[in-house]
């Protein structure tokens, strides 16, 4: 049998097909176009299943009394004192523990026996959600604002250590050769390569941190009521009121977007000196 | 001209980067490891002897292990370690189940990928610890509430790694495999998912970690059983050795998973050159 | 003590070290005994693993030798030696101007007289223009230019270059080569340069140091009698591939003998 050969153009599969303006437009802004899409979708659903009776609004409210529930929240004078409150909280303890953390996770990483030492009890603590500490610190100090401090303190604080120390541990051997070959002494080597080289280690563990940190506030709020918005999530659940938790569980979500956003940022800003990458 | 100087460098002038012997490093972290772990017992029992701590606030030691075998002995904590434990495990396979698949599918499908995102970032950024209340609402305060808390919490971090990882993949070999005309399923099996696995470990690990605090907290707010209800309410009764060792159990809990997580890793990534 | 017109002296140089997963002693470098006169070139080829690099750090005084001293002379201002190294390993944080001026800082001296003596070297290099630039913004190349003009900023006696360009394409590399000869020139600096890459050596050196497959040692010691300023055309001529095939049948002779092993790293 003969073979007929057949000649066959070379297709490129993405091969732009859409000509027209609007079609090119939607294709460089797919990824804004098709999320604002999810997000409005799943308000609609959301909306429209509750108002059908599918969805039941006794557990899980809808978009339009959140938003209601919001409007009134906003108004009462004691919500900005609980806003006031789980902010303090969570300003106090991060930034302690971001200031403690950070020399700490330097010495640790930087002189190997220290480390050694107290790499199995770090771990421990580590392994721990340090949550389950809270009845521990509630032992010792009650259950006022320093019990919830200290949780997001805790959270927070190894969040931001164990990469510190990850972070002058990895150092690139190359640029201590070349360091040590120029004759630099222990703390310009530790000034002009350590450093550097740890700055993205650190800024990660940051930007953990918050996550860690708020789930103190939400947790410590929850386990001993006193003020603070955890207190009014616990609230509104207890008095059937889904809107206003899922308000108040809304401005938790806002507030780590935020936080970590502008840490991506900061994280750009120190790494300048890095070739751009696509990151998530 | 130049100044004649000589410079013998068989002494060294300054510590060696690498120790010539690599051997004596291995013992050197055991040991030290060693000392810093029994040296802060042996602190711990001795402030408390000696009256600077107070043994009902931290317990000490002999405390901690006196409250351990009243406990083992008669049986009243086991219930709580396999309570949670199990709360644990089922919440947690039921999310790898679902979570993996669903990151695959949702890593390969660059738009539903789009659609979606949003959603994921903001329960990402949630603290799910908040939605607990709404979960004990929905499910009551009985197992359910548990399973569902840790279902959650793993799930979400599962999926958005596994999506990391499937995008991860680098172009060459998926260039490779293009190139060889290779199915898409194949393409699937034979690139995108070997390259997934160190992102999905990460994830594992990741959300281990986030679903024993789910585990902890529910249990802190409404359960009778479990070993965060054993703390709380030991820290109630301020019974300060059971509430250090059901703290010990847990963080001996996360480590026993992180290590098995870590075995698991090297099985998977013997392909991959240590990284240092 | 070094005697008059000698910027190297090594003499029994002898390295062991101890395998990390095997755990047997090995031998990197059995004996070595090396002089450099003044304002020489001398290049060391050999296999792949035969113990140059471990050589070149061990002058540098990154390594301890287990055995033999090394004697390296002063400049009047300047370090004894300093060291080009083989990929890119200007520090990424750095723009170059600061990497180049580093190694004196590292000195002591004030950062903005470091630059200020940095800036011919920039100049000498080509680099001129690209002082702010961080390397990541730079050429493979370029950032070996800046690799060395950090070197000689410092003002050593003895220039230590271990396979400075092995990461570089073969058309930069050439270039580079040449480049490299230029600048000697203009600063009369004794080299010590490692490569495994033959035409390199011979392009490149007053000597030719051939080392032997692991255990290193020294099994000869070849002149290239080729005149300067060389350009790269002479690497066509007839006695430049005489000098490539002789040295060429010296390597591999070590690389297909038993005693060889190829593929390990330095």
């Amino acid at each position: 049998m003969t073979a007929t050969a057949t000649m066959r153009p070379v297709r490129n599969p993405d091969a732009r097909r859409h000509r027209t303006r609007p079609g090119r437009w939607f294709r460089r802004h797919e990824r804004v176009v098709l999320g604002s899409v999810g997000v409005i979708g799943l308000l609609l659903i959301w909306e429209i299943g509750s108002r059908m009776g599918l969805i039941e609004d006794f557990f899980f409210s809808r978009p339009t009394s959140i938003v209601a529930a919001g409007i009134k929240e906003v108004q009462i004078p004691r919500f900005w004192n609980d806003v006031r409150v789980s902010g303090f909280e969570f300003a106090t303890g991060y930034i302690g523990a971001v200031v403690l953390a950070i020399p700490i996770g330097l010495i640790f990483g930087w002189y190997r026996r220290v480390s050694y030492m107290a790499d199995p009890w770090l771990n421990l603590l580590n392994s721990l959600p340090r949550v389950a500490l809270l009845p521990l610190i509630a032992l010792w100090i009650g259950i006022g604002i320093e019990s919830k401090i200290a949780v997001v303190f805790l959270g927070a604080f190894f969040s931001v250590v164990i990469p510190t120390v990850q972070g002058v541990r990895t150092v690139d051997r190359r640029f201590l050769d070349v360091a040590h070959s120029f004759g630099a002494s222990q703390r310009r080597l530790f000034t002009s390569v350590v450093l550097p080289g740890t700055v993205p280690f650190v800024v990660t563990g940051l930007r953990l941190g918050i996550g860690r940190g708020l789930i103190g506030v939400v947790v410590g709020e929850l386990y001993a009521q006193t003020d603070g918005l955890g207190v009014i999530i616990s609230r509104a659940s207890s008095n059937l009121q889904p809107d206003r938790m899922f308000f108040a569980i809304l401005i938790f979500t806002f507030t780590g977007i935020v936080g970590v956003e502008s840490l991506r940022r900061v994280e750009r800003y120190f790494q300048r000196w890095r070739p751009v990458r696509e990151e998530r | 001209m130049a100044v004649i100087s000589s410079s013998s460098r068989a002494s060294r002038q300054h510590p060696p980067i690498r120790p010539r012997n690599p051997l004596a490093r291995v013992p050197e972290r055991l040991l030290f490891g060693v000392i810093g772990f029994v040296g802060v017992l042996i602190l711990w029992e001795a402030s408390v002897r000696l009256g600077f701590l107070k043994s009902s606030l931290i317990s000490s030691p002999t405390g901690v292990i006196a409250a351990a075998i009243t406990d083992f002995g008669n049986g009243s904590i086991q219930p709580h370690i396999g309570t949670s434990f199990l709360e644990w495990l089922v919440g947690f396979a039921a999310a790898l189940v679902i979570a993996i698949p669903l990151g695959f599918a949702l890593g390969s499908f660059r738009r539903a990928e789009f659609l979606v995102d949003p959603l994921l970032a903001a329960l990402y950024a949630t603290p799910t610890v908040a939605l607990v209340p709404l979960i004990i609402l929905l499910f009551g305060v009985g197992i359910q509430s548990k399973f569902a808390v840790v279902f959650l919490e793993a799930w979400v971090t599962l999926t958005v790694s596994t999506i990391n990882g499937v995008q991860a993949a680098d172009k060459r070999w998926l260039d490779i495999a293009q190139s060889f005309r290779a199915s898409k399923w194949l393409t699937f099996r034979s690139v995108t998912v070997p390259s997934s696995i160190p992102f999905i470990i990460t994830g594992i690990r990741i959300a281990a970690g986030r679903a024993l605090v789910g585990v902890v907290v529910a249990e802190f707010i409404a359960s009778n059983v479990g070993l965060g209800f054993y703390i709380s309410v030991n820290g109630s009764f301020l019974n300060a050795s059971r509430v250090m060792l059901g703290i010990l159990l847990i963080g001996g809990f996360g480590i026993f998973v992180g290590e098995m997580i870590r075995r698991i890793e090297r099985r998977f990534e013997a392909w991959r050159p240590a990284i240092n | 003590m070094l005697t008059g017109g000698l910027a190297l002296s090594a003499k029994e140089i002898r390295m062991e070290y101890r395998d990390r997963q095997t755990r047997q002693e090995l031998v990197a470098i059995e004996r070595m005994d090396l002089d450099i006169p003044e304002g020489q070139f001398v290049t060391i080829v050999g296999p792949s693993g035969c113990g140059k690099s471990t050589f070149a750090k061990i002058v540098n005084g990154l390594l301890p030798a287990t055995h033999g001293t090394v004697e390296v002379r002063k400049a009047a201002n300047g370090r004894d030696h300093a060291m080009v190294f083989q990929d890119s390993s200007l520090f990424p944080w750095y723009s170059v101007l600061s990497n180049v001026a580093y190694g004196l800082v590292c000195q002591g001296v004030s950062k903005k007289e470091a630059q200020e003596r940095a800036m011919p070297l920039i100049r000498l290099v080509g680099l001129d223009g690209f002082e702010q630039k961080y390397p990541y913004q730079l050429s493979g190349g370029m950032q070996q230019r800046a690799n060395l003009a950090r070197a000689l900023t410092v003002d050593p006696e003895l220039l230590i270059m271990d396979e400075p360009f092995a990461a570089l394409d073969a058309q930069t590399r050439e270039l580079m080569q040449a480049e490299l000869l230029r600048i000697w020139n203009a600063s009369n600096k004794t080299v010590l340069f490692i490569t495994h890459q033959i035409d390199e050596a011979i392009f490149l050196s007053d000597r030719v140091v051939v080392m032997s497959a692991r255990p290193g040692r020294i099994i000869a010691d070849i002149a290239i009698d080729l005149p300067r300023p060389r350009e790269l055309r002479v690497k066509r001529t007839p006695e430049f591939v005489a000098y490539e095939e002789k040295i060429w049948n010296l390597i591999s002779i070590q690389l297909t003998s038993v005693g060889g092993r190829t593929g390990e790293a330095a």
